[in-house]
């Protein structure tokens, strides 16, 4: 089965300003004026000033395919656009009532049906959206390139609800297979059950708990010996911010000083979360932890975070990125890359984790978190080689309020005004700082 | 004897919806679907196209030959369903040919109900329920002959239609007072039947056939209608004669509960064999529409395999969609409740019709000619028992807009 | 000269570079480096080693001891030889991975020069280092001179990588007196260590490799999951590999003897013991100028001997049984304090032995030779006057006190 580019509407965004129904009704009719033939239709909502839509969403299992009489619409399965064939449909209307969106429908002025092909995979719609509320998620072609690869962790692991890391690791281990051995120093990924090998718990790889601070030279000496053996097979560390920033930092620092083969990933979720949210270097200033916790005295964390990945850069690490789970085609591309360097130096990715759990919110809200940190400039995407500095790979120029992001994470509830004045300072320092890196 | 995890009988929708649903859930069971006819799958709904030539019969077929070997189906033709040992889990087919089945799904589909009219059986006469049905008609119909339709029901205006652009001379004669009795009022039916005079068709209501003779049909007033060609469509209903000796309950159509499960165990039926529920009713009845079998097949398929997923059938909400002389008429739920609200719109100038039913601020059904609807949001409005009272003076006023609206709003 | 004799190669060099000529004839895969007084002329030597060509192996410099023994788990776990060199602070700084390895049952071999540990501040010999990690679970070696170093290093892979055994071992040897004391020295031949110690299985029984997936290190222990009897499981099987090592270490050390005609003992050596009445108990090179004492006093007709400890984890405790119950007293020469008995540890040891036994004789505890002092002979006439009073004082004797 393959997954499918599509057409998404945000209606929090939408401003119904119609120019996509006008690009739409030009490309399909020739005449921008005719928004009655707009595949996409725009409707005012029950709120003033805001506003919904009715699209075909290409569904998966279309009804209006399988009310279809005469074979006339179709799911293409290169593409994943419902295909409408002029020659073959008898216009009985029925797939208008199959189609519960409003995605089909009747054109009077043309007699037939009508409904959205995605213009080809480059919907003239999107391209005209000023607002933001239309998108076309192209991430799809991801799925089909690992959709059907092997989950190199058996099922049900023992991670929260809601748990980034289980997620990003499952990511990571398709892609590489198994070729590979994993350090998993102690903390949430291993604490999920990850080390183990009986096919019921644990990976299908070799994978192996090093110490919370030898992580990095454990895969030095694991990876130098199947070097000098002339195998070729990914020393890779899946570690939390604690084990790298705090007691495991010097022998990272080691390994990357030698320029090590191997490839780090940091999962940050800003502390020692496994064992009951107890800040970490990693944490973020203001944060509530169990070790900063917030009283008449303490206001949370004092000080700030470690920023690893810059860290890093400084030494000179064949590649270093950061990545978010919201952007995966942006995360995949720098495995790929991360990968690749690794096989001729030290790689090191670092992966914003947002916990439910330790940052106290809702556990469907991960991805939104990890959508707004990057959005609201709390965290910036970019990556670095030697050679070629340093690139934004999602730069956020308007970025979204940071009120909006602390506000939605428990562990800042109690911050003070002067608490997020400093916040936004650093992050300004921060984002001004990589700037003075990023490459010509 | 063969033998099998799912068996299938029937191949139009509620069969091919099933057939999907169960090689979602299981890729590797053994499938037969069994078909009566000798050809693909093809929907009884594109018939009247392939009459009027506008469907190439090559082309209509839902399903390739291709589609079922990659399937791993075994798809069988020419096997009408003669006898049920649900003891034995056995079904019987022609030539001695039996399969055994773990799951049956029965999807046979209805045929032609033939009125018991003097000397109907003694000539020659055309239905039109099957491919076959459909090329005889239309190698039968010559420029000029006069043809009769008994029933104007959506098969008998259809095909008369099709006779008319085919150069005949079309008498349609309904024992109701209207054409599409069931599905339109009278008003709306009326400006069906204004196109359907306009083009040269005879409408004849009221009227019974009393006796068949001569070339000629005999109404119970006396009047006698000459034909060069006789279609009788006067409605369907499932032949279930496999059924007698089974113990599968049925009552004009094989009863199932809200899972579309008989009182067999691992005996299902969907589509126009199935008497379910009705959404709108506390009865039971044979929906007989596409629509509602796709529902119902895929709500099978689903049982049939376990999947924890499946969700009771809501029930049969009336859906009908009907294009004619290139106007197109649509209906959704009830045309009339009891103590309901009714708001109509037509404009005769422009030919339009629009008819909205709503109780307890709760749409029950709305019907439109040459009004542009979403009837697949109206049918869910329904299903939903969507609160309408907030916005009620806009629906009625554009309910094309606010319909949306809605959908956008609660199940985008 | 005999025929043997002919073939020996003999060459001149101090305990540090005795232990990196050892191991670069035990041909390690992988040898891990960090520098600390005294240990830091053996890691030169064996890097200049690598650097010549002479030994073929990957030379890791890693930027503390706590990672050079994490990265030579690592190698050990894709089936590497291993060896790197430690002393004192370095050791502590190690002591993380180092408690791990033998649970982990991977086998190496790490030279241990002996230093004292801090503080006071001091960089000079001393067994204070080697006897903090006694009961970790490591092979513990003490040798006496630079042959000792040197044969003893390559007898360690031997011992370590015996199936049976399968656990890390130290060879100590102190620092100033042997880490940079000059002797001749008789290098065996390359071809005679190789068939020695025959070929290398390290990781036959827990491995990190993709040929051979598993989970390594899982947890276990406490009372959920696989339950309580798992972890007690390896811990026996530990115990078991440590005990029955004392009897591999003997044939590994006759092996030795009858292949290159250098006997040393393995476990417990006894020097002028079988008629003696009263004993010295040594470890490590103070051993030497006790037996120069022992002659000396013997000359004049005193009838002492010296009980040398040379395997001292596990302890070997049926053979000093044996050495014991020749002599009618004892002293104990410590070179480091065990605080919780106000007495060094080999001295704790020596009474462990007498009570499990049931021998009678005075056993007394002498302390000398802390952060490089001068253990003499006449340090050690000192204390057999002091034994032949047998009379055991309040706490120990401080031998270096007035020095």
């Amino acid at each position: 089965m393959s997954a499918y580019n599509s057409l998404t509407y945000n209606a929090s965004l939408c401003v119904g300003c119609t120019e996509c129904m006008k690009a739409c009704a030009l490309a399909k009719t020739g005449d921008a004026t005719n928004l009655d033939q707009s595949r996409i239709k725009i409707v005012p909502a029950q709120e003033p000033e805001k506003f919904e839509a009715a699209i075909c969403r290409q569904c998966g299992d279309a009804k209006c395919v399988m009310n279809c009489p005469s074979g006339a619409l179709t799911k293409n399965g290169a593409n994943g656009v419902i295909d409408w064939n002029a020659d073959t449909c008898v216009n009985c209307l029925l797939c208008t009532v199959g189609c519960v969106y409003g995605g089909i429908t009747y054109e009077a002025s043309v007699g037939h049906v009508a409904k959205c092909d995605t213009c080809g995979g480059d919907p003239a719609c999107v391209k005209v959206c000023k607002s933001g509320a239309l998108g076309y998620v192209t991430t799809a072609s991801i799925y089909n390139d690992y959709g059907d690869k092997e989950d190199m962790f058996v099922p049900g692991l023992a991670a929260c609800q809601g748990c980034n890391s289980e997620l990003m690791i499952r990511h990571v281990m398709r892609k590489l297979g198994r070729n590979v051995v994993v350090a998993a120093p102690p903390g949430c990924i291993p604490g999920m059950g990850t080390v183990g090998y009986n096919g019921k718990a644990g990976a299908k790889i070799p994978i192996f708990h090093p110490l919370l601070t030898n992580t990095a030279s454990m895969l030095s000496g694991i990876k130098r010996t199947f070097e000098r053996q002339g195998r070729d097979v990914t020393a890779l560390a899946l570690a939390g911010d604690g084990g790298t920033s705090d007691v495991g930092f010097q022998s990272l620092s080691g390994a990357a000083e030698r320029g090590e083969r191997i490839l780090f990933i940091c999962f940050d979720n800003e502390g020692y979360m496994n064992t009951g949210m107890q800040a970490s270097g990693a944490t973020s200033f203001g944060s509530w932890t169990s070790t900063t916790p917030v009283g008449d005295k303490l206001h949370g964390k004092s000080t700030d975070a470690k920023n690893l990945p810059m860290v890093m850069m400084m030494h000179n690490a064949a590649y270093v990125a950061t990545a978010s789970s919201v952007f995966m085609e942006d995360f995949y591309q720098k495995l790929d890359k991360a990968v690749e360097a690794s096989k001729h130096g030290f790689a090191y990715l670092h992966l914003y984790a947002p916990c439910p759990s330790g940052w106290r919110f809702p556990a469907g809200l991960t991805i939104d978190i990890c959508r707004l940190m990057v959005e609201s400039n709390f965290v910036t995407l970019w990556d670095y080689t030697p050679g070629g500095g340093l690139e934004f790979t999602h730069p956020v120029d308007t970025p979204k309020p940071l009120d909006s992001y602390l506000k939605a994470i428990g562990k800042y509830r109690h911050l003070a005004n002067e608490q997020v004045d400093r916040i936004k300072k650093l992050l300004e320092d921060r984002l001004s700082m990589l700037k003075r890196f990023q490459k010509a | 004897m063969q033998s099998c995890t799912h068996l299938i009988v029937g191949a139009s929708h509620a069969g091919l919806t099933a057939l999907s649903a169960i090689r979602m859930n299981e890729p590797d069971a053994a499938i037969v679907m069994a078909t009566r006819e000798d050809h693909l799958p093809y929907s009884p709904t594109v018939l009247p196209y392939v009459v009027s030539g506008r469907s190439d019969p090559a082309k209509v077929t839902l399903r390739s030959e291709s589609f079922f070997d990659e399937n791993k189906v075994s798809y069988l033709r020419k096997a009408t369903l003669l006898a049920l040992d649900t003891g034995a889990n056995t079904a019987h087919f022609p030539d001695g040919r039996s399969i055994r089945y773990e799951k049956l799904l029965l999807a046979t589909g209805a045929s032609p109900n033939i009125p018991p009219i003097p000397g109907l059986k003694d000539v020659p006469f055309h239905v039109l329920r099957t491919m076959d049905d459909a090329l005889g008609l239309k190698k039968a119909m010559v420029k000029g002959k006069r043809a009769l339709v008994l029933g104007a029901g959506l098969i008998g205006t259809h095909a008369a239609e099709n006779m008319a652009e085919a150069g005949m001379k079309v008498t349609i004669v309904e024992a109701r007072g209207q054409v599409l009795p069931g599905y339109f009022d009278h008003q709306a039916s009326g400006i069906i039947e204004t196109a359907f005079k306009a083009h040269g068709i005879e409408l004849v209501f009221g009227r019974a056939v009393k006796e068949i003779k001569s070339g000629q049909a005999l109404l119970e007033n006396g009047d006698a209608i000459p034909f060069d060609l006789l279609l009788v469509a006067t409605g369907v209903r499932p032949d279930l004669s496999y059924l007698q000796g089974s113990g599968v309950k049925s009552d004009g159509g094989i009863l199932v509960d809200e899972l579309q499960r008989t009182n067999i165990s691992n005996v299902w039926a969907a589509g126009d064999c199935a008497r379910a529920r009705l959404f709108q009713s506390e009865a039971t009845g044979i929906a007989g529409i596409l629509p509602i079998a796709v529902e119902q097949g895929r709500i099978v398929g689903q049982a049939m395999t376990d999947d924890a997923g499946v969700r009771n059938f809501p029930g049969s909400v009336s859906l009908n969609t009907y294009t004619f002389f290139g106007q197109q008429a649509i209906s959704v739920g009830a045309g009339e409740a009891p103590e309901s609200e009714t708001s109509l719109c037509v404009d005769e100038d422009r030919n339009t019709y629009l008819k909205i039913v709503i109780k307890d601020g709760r749409l029950m059904g709305a019907a439109a000619v040459n009004q542009a609807l979403d009837p697949g949001i109206l049918w869910q409005l329904v299903l939903r028992r969507t609160d309408l009272s907030e916005v009620r003076e806009a629906f009625l006023a554009d309910p094309k807009t606010i319909s949306r609206m809605l959908m956008s709003r609660i199940w985008r | 000269m005999t025929a043997l004799a002919k073939h020996k190669k003999m060459i001149v060099v101090d305990g540090n570079e005795a232990a990196a000529r050892g191991v670069a004839l035990a041909r390690p895969d992988v040898v891990a480096v960090y520098p600390i007084t005294p240990q830091s002329s053996l890691v030169e030597a064996l890097s200049a080693m690598i650097a010549g060509g002479e030994l073929d192996a990957e030379l890791m410099n890693v930027e503390g001891e706590h990672s050079v023994l994490s990265a030579l788990q690592g190698a050990a776990l894709a089936g590497a030889r291993t060896y790197t060199a430690t002393s004192g602070p370095g050791l502590a700084f190690m002591f993380e991975p180092y408690i791990r390895q033998p649970g982990m049952r991977l086998p190496m071999v790490m030279s241990l020069v002996t230093r004292d540990t801090l503080t006071p501040q001091c960089v000079w010999g001393g067994h204070q280092d080697a006897m903090l990690v006694r009961e970790v679970g490591w092979i513990h070696m003490y040798c006496e001179t630079v042959q000792e170093i040197l044969d003893t290093v390559i007898m360690g892979y031997k011992v370590a990588e015996h199936p049976e055994i399968m656990l890390p071992v130290n060879v100590n040897h102190d620092g100033n007196y042997l880490s940079y004391g000059v002797t001749s020295c008789e290098l065996p031949d390359q071809a005679l260590v190789d068939d020695f110690l025959g070929p290398k299985s390290v990781n036959w029984h827990v491995a990190l490799d993709p040929e051979r997936p598993m989970g390594v290190d899982p947890l276990v222990g406490n009372a959920g999951g696989v339950g309580p009897s798992m972890f007690v499981r390896y811990r026996k099987g530990q115990t078991e590999a440590m005990a029955h090592s004392l009897e591999v270490i003997s044939e590994v050390h006759a092996d030795w003897a009858k292949r290159t005609g250098r006997h040393h003992a393995p476990l417990i050596e006894e020097y002028r013991l079988d008629d003696a009445e009263l004993a010295l108990v040594t470890l490590g090179s103070m051993t030497g100028a006790a037996k120069d004492c022992c002659d000396m006093l013997r000359d004049s007709g005193r009838k002492v001997g010296i009980i040398k400890v040379k395997t001292f984890r596990p302890f070997p405790a049926l053979a000093m049984r044996n050495a014991l119950s020749k002599v009618k007293a004892v002293g104990v020469v410590d070179r480091s304090v065990s605080y919780g008995w106000n007495s060094g540890p080999v001295y704790q040891d020596t009474l462990t032995v007498i009570g499990k036994f049931g021998l009678k004789l005075p056993a007394i505890p002498f302390i000398a030779g802390l952060a490089g002092a001068d253990i003499t002979v006449a340090h050690f006439e000192r204390a057999f006057d002091l034994v032949a009073k047998g009379e055991a004082p309040p706490g120990p004797v401080w031998l270096n006190e007035k020095d």
